[in-house]
């Protein structure tokens, strides 16, 4: 019998329904937009498996967004991919884990527009566990598939044959209802996403871990995922764009894995990352072997390598999990006609962890409304990037170096 | 307090392309009913608190429109 691979949106995808959509066409599309995860994971594991580069791109990413990336990209444009067909599943897979496919992803950047990270299989995969106490594993997919957490909660189900269950940007009914129906096992998540899975009106045995990832969780969330999922065993993660997953929590605590000690080094409270851990781009700047990550750390047990992180250094700003880089909306905000100044902010939110919003100076005699300049940025950016709140104001304070200043 | 609630509302519905409703319906689950996401749900206690200065999400989660409006009435 052929196990499960995807459930999306009612439709239920085996196996061998995958292997029988890779062997149909051995062209694939080393650039792919699509709203359909069945057919991104079919494309995905298509180039992987033979060992081919590919450029991952968000579903609402719009050509702004990315054009001024690599210039033109062709998205018609299909590649071969393998020569032979894949005679097996077991093949596929372990293709995919022997592949020397480059893949790339998308990061916030700290200035101006995205920024690419080139990573291949072994940073992506690195936290992969392989074996027979995996293999009945049945994931909520709750990520998108384009980002480092939803790439390394695929391979992980993947190279175990487990089923994924798509739960991504669902309501909280049918989330339930899936849980129950499809018996998940193993759920990881961003905090806002568990947020929205509350208030306790039930419990469900079946899932056994609970991962929170992506951003500040908090111990009071924990406390009732505890009571919605009994049997679980709940954790965090932290990983990022640029090295993927780096270590899992003890607790509310991170800690430095013993066999990596010599790979972090914490200068200024910030957290810095050896370059061997890192996947490649023109973007990244080097403290000797060292990158910034930009991430705050407080102690808790040194000699341990015991701690918890406080907050970003940078100027990015974390909503729900996504990373939104201020100055990227500012520019697609002076974009548009009538706007004469822009500042963007992150202001705390109890659902969100930070919403963004936007203070907006108008040219003078424009009559933009708050409703026209959402809708124009849409046209701009991923709906993530887009300021929840904007508000129109007759002067935007400078900082003594002229800059606008940020609250 | 309640048309001041609708028109919050509504105003982020237009935002979505989603049409206005009419009346705000106790019953009506803010997350299957309203389609709200949590990118909404955050929008909704912001504008809320600019109004009322309440944050309706502070202690857990809100589910329906009746719960918001029995939390402005206190």
């Amino acid at each position: 019998m052929t196990k499960n691979f995807l459930v999306d949106k009612g439709n239920i995808y085996t196996y061998t329904d995958l292997l029988i959509a890779i062997s149909a066409d051995n062209q694939y599309f080393p650039y792919y937009q699509t709203h359909n995860l069945f057919d991104f994971f079919v494309n995905l594991v298509k180039a992987l498996s033979s060992s081919k580069d590919i450029v991952l791109l968000d579903a609402d990413m719009n050509p702004s967004e990315f054009y001024a990336l690599d210039g033109d990209i062709d998205f018609s444009k299909k590649m071969p991919a393998y020569t032979t067909p894949f005679s097996s599943l077991s093949e596929l897979v372990d293709n995919l884990r022997n592949s020397s496919s480059r893949l790339t992803i998308f990061t916030s950047g700290t200035t101006g527009q995205p920024k690419k990270v080139v990573h291949n299989l072994g940073t992506l995969t690195r936290s992969v566990r392989i074996g027979e106490k995996y293999i009945n594993n049945i994931w909520a997919y709750a990520y998108n598939p384009t980002h480092m957490a939803g790439l390394q909660v695929f391979f992980q189900a993947f190279e175990n044959v487990n089923m994924l269950v798509n739960v991504f940007n669902q309501p909280r009914k049918d989330v339930y209802t899936q849980i129950e129906r499809y018996g998940i096992t193993h759920i990881s998540a961003t905090p806002t996403f568990y947020r929205l899975l509350l208030p306790l009106e039930k419990t469900f045995p079946s899932v056994q871990r609970i991962t929170l990832g992506g951003e500040k969780s908090d111990a009071h969330l924990c406390e009732i995922l505890r009571q919605i999922f009994p049997l679980s065993k709940i954790n965090n993660v932290y990983a990022s764009t640029e090295a993927g997953s780096l270590f899992a929590a003890k607790g509310d605590c991170f800690q430095f894995p013993e066999k990596m000690q010599d790979k972090f080094k914490v200068v200024d409270d910030e957290l810095l990352i050896h370059r061997s851990l890192l996947g490649e781009s023109a973007n990244f700047q080097f403290d000797g072997d060292y990158y910034h990550s930009g991430d705050l750390i407080d102690w808790v047990d040194k000699e341990k390598g015991l701690f918890r992180f406080r907050s970003r250094k940078n100027e990015l700003i974390n909503v729900g999990g996504y990373k939104v880089n201020p100055s990227e909306v500012e520019g697609a905000l002076l974009r548009i006609e009538g706007v004469q100044q822009a500042l963007v902010y992150g202001k705390s939110n109890s659902v969100l962890g930070n919403i963004l919003c936007a203070d907006v100076k108008l040219e003078q005699g424009s009559n933009l409304s708050e409703l026209d300049i959402r809708k124009s940025l849409l046209g701009q950016l991923q709906d993530f990037k887009v300021p929840r709140r904007i508000k129109f104001v007759e002067t935007l304070s400078l900082t003594h170096t002229g800059k606008l200043r940020r609250v | 307090m309640k048309e001041k609630v609708l028109s919050i509302i509504n105003q982020i519905r237009a935002a979505k392309g989603l049409e206005a409703i009419p009346t705000l319906n106790l019953s009506d689950s803010l997350r299957d009913d309203l389609g709200f996401t949590s990118f909404d749900l955050a929008e909704l206690t912001v504008r809320i608190e600019d109004e009322f200065d309440i944050d309706i999400f502070e202690d857990g989660l809100v589910n329906t429109v009746g719960e918001i409006c029995a939390k402005l009435s206190k």
